[in-house]
């Protein structure tokens, strides 16, 4: 990780001094050992703060449709699922792929400060070591060692792009998709078992805890629209009353709205100030248009169009038993 | 804090009388209904036809939003797929509603309430059907209290 750091700012500071790109979004440290959040660079002295540790979660791609409506060339960092947003924001048009510069960052998965903090109970975690797969936990009085499905992100426990899928340059060498990335629907299966009653409970559950802070609209790489529906009072789309059902009108129609183009990033999820797993409705919808038009994943290429903006003359359906023919 | 929502639904006393909201393509399912009233077939009145251009003019809001304001079931309508009047429309359909039926299913809302069909103008007869048998399963599930907007009065 030192090393990619190394690169990161070498890299960093080479191309603002040959005014190759005009602004770096990359990722700095913060007050805490869980902190890493995006920084934006201008200027050839400041790469010094640019890292690449354990907690660079961060989703940059999202970043480039306002800043490249400030600048010309921006340099930019990626890892796998950021190479998907990015492809996914080039084929909704969203920005143009010349006017940025790729630096692939192959990812092992990021630790997840919240399972640490389970694990390290009453514990104030000061630094995280990483030796191959496992890692080891210091904290003032006590040392533990865990392995990486333990405190890693379920969604980087499961990913299927560790590798950027698309990039100008890759700072370090590939590494081997996760031997769990089959198990990405497990969670779901469990969910679909339930009957409609448990089902219905379980998401009341989550979705009453619902602030609409729209967190996680506003970081979704595809939510990408200049106007959203719920921003449009004109619209009378989206009512402020705290209600169960528009509660689960907000969270139908922001999962619907992304169907097909969502890459399972996860950062819905995780942004979530009240905890509620919504890539669960995301990968629903990822699940049934596998199983019903074949497999897909959503920016693996910037060309081949979304599953629901195109059709097949012989395709089936889930809501007839002859398959609406 | 939200609202209680067990307040709002039908009054125990009173007789369940179910709403069906129909959303009808212009030009296949609209004229198919209005084939089953010339022909005096036999629909329940507890349908709400809705009239849209094309069925791919619906969309998730529109159904959940039927259903937050008193919906117990929602129809969606549209010609057989190949005979769009725009071509192509109900092919967008068909994958749309495909994932929506399993979405809404997701959540716990029973898949009988939600029913999409083919209807061409010629099929009165099929309208009546899709209507009664959506009645049906509607007065076997009972009253929608699940996505029901907490303010919504009868």
């Amino acid at each position: 990780m030192e090393n990619i750091t190394k690169k990161i700012r070498a890299v960093a500071k080479q191309a603002l001094i040959d005014k190759e790109v005009d602004k770096i979004l990359g990722w700095k440290k913060g007050d805490l050992w869980s902190d890493s959040y995006p920084v934006f660079i201008t200027k050839p002295e400041d790469t010094d703060t640019l890292i690449w540790d354990l907690f660079c979660i961060n989703n940059l791609s999202k970043f480039l449709i306002k800043e490249l409506t400030k600048h010309d060339k921006i340099g930019i960092f990626i890892k796998g699922c950021d190479s998907t947003s990015f492809n996914q924001l080039l084929k909704d048009n969203r920005i143009n792929r010349d006017d940025v510069v790729l630096y692939g960052i192959p990812c092992e998965g990021m630790v997840d400060p919240e399972k640490v903090k389970k694990i390290m109970l009453n514990e104030r975690v000061r630094e995280i070591k990483k030796h191959e797969n496992n890692f080891t936990l210091i904290s003032k009085n006590k040392n533990i060692d865990v392995s990486g499905e333990e405190i890693k992100y379920d969604k980087c426990i499961t990913c299927i792009s560790p590798n950027p899928v698309v990039y100008d340059q890759l700072l370090s060498d590939e590494v081997e998709n996760s031997k769990h990335s089959g198990d990405r629907f497990k969670r779901i299966e469990e969910i679909e078992a339930m009957s409609p009653d448990q089902r219905y409970n379980f998401w009341k559950g989550e979705f009453q805890r619902c602030i609409r802070c729209n967190a996680c609209r506003d970081i979704c790489p595809a939510c990408s629209c200049v106007k959203c529906v719920f921003d449009n009072e004109d619209a009378e789309v989206s009512g402020k009353a705290k209600t169960e059902g528009e509660d689960t009108f907000f969270h139908l129609v922001r999962a619907y709205h992304v169907a097909g183009r969502c890459v399972d990033c996860g950062e819905c999820a995780r942004v979530c100030p009240a905890g509620i797993p919504l890539d669960l409705l995301n990968r629903k919808i990822i699940k049934d248009i596998n199983e019903v038009y074949g497999e897909f994943n959503a920016g693996m290429d910037s060309t081949t169009p979304a599953p629901l903006v195109t059709f097949k003359l012989e395709d089936t359906d889930t809501f007839s038993k002859k398959g609406g023919k | 804090m939200s609202l209680d929502t067990n307040t709002n639904v039908v009054n125990k006393n009173e007789e369940f009388k179910p709403l069906i909201v129909a959303f009808c393509c212009n030009w296949c399912s609209y004229a198919g209904a209005d084939l089953a009233g010339t022909s005096r077939l036999k629909y329940p009145a507890n349908i709400k036809i809705i009239r849209v251009p094309c069925s791919c003019r619906v969309n998730i809001n529109f159904v959940l939003r039927a259903f937050q304001n008193g919906a117990d079931g929602v129809v969606i309508a549209g010609c057989h797929p190949g005979d769009c009047h725009y071509s192509t429309g109900n092919y967008h359909t068909r994958r749309r509603f495909s994932l929506i039926t399993n979405l809404t299913e997701y959540i716990g809302v029973e898949k009988e309430r939600f029913k999409v069909d083919w209807i061409s103008a010629a099929e009165g007869n099929k309208f009546a059907t899709v209507m009664n048998d959506i009645l049906e399963d509607v007065y076997k599930l009972g009253p929608n209290k699940k996505l029901r907007d907490a303010r919504w009065k009868i």
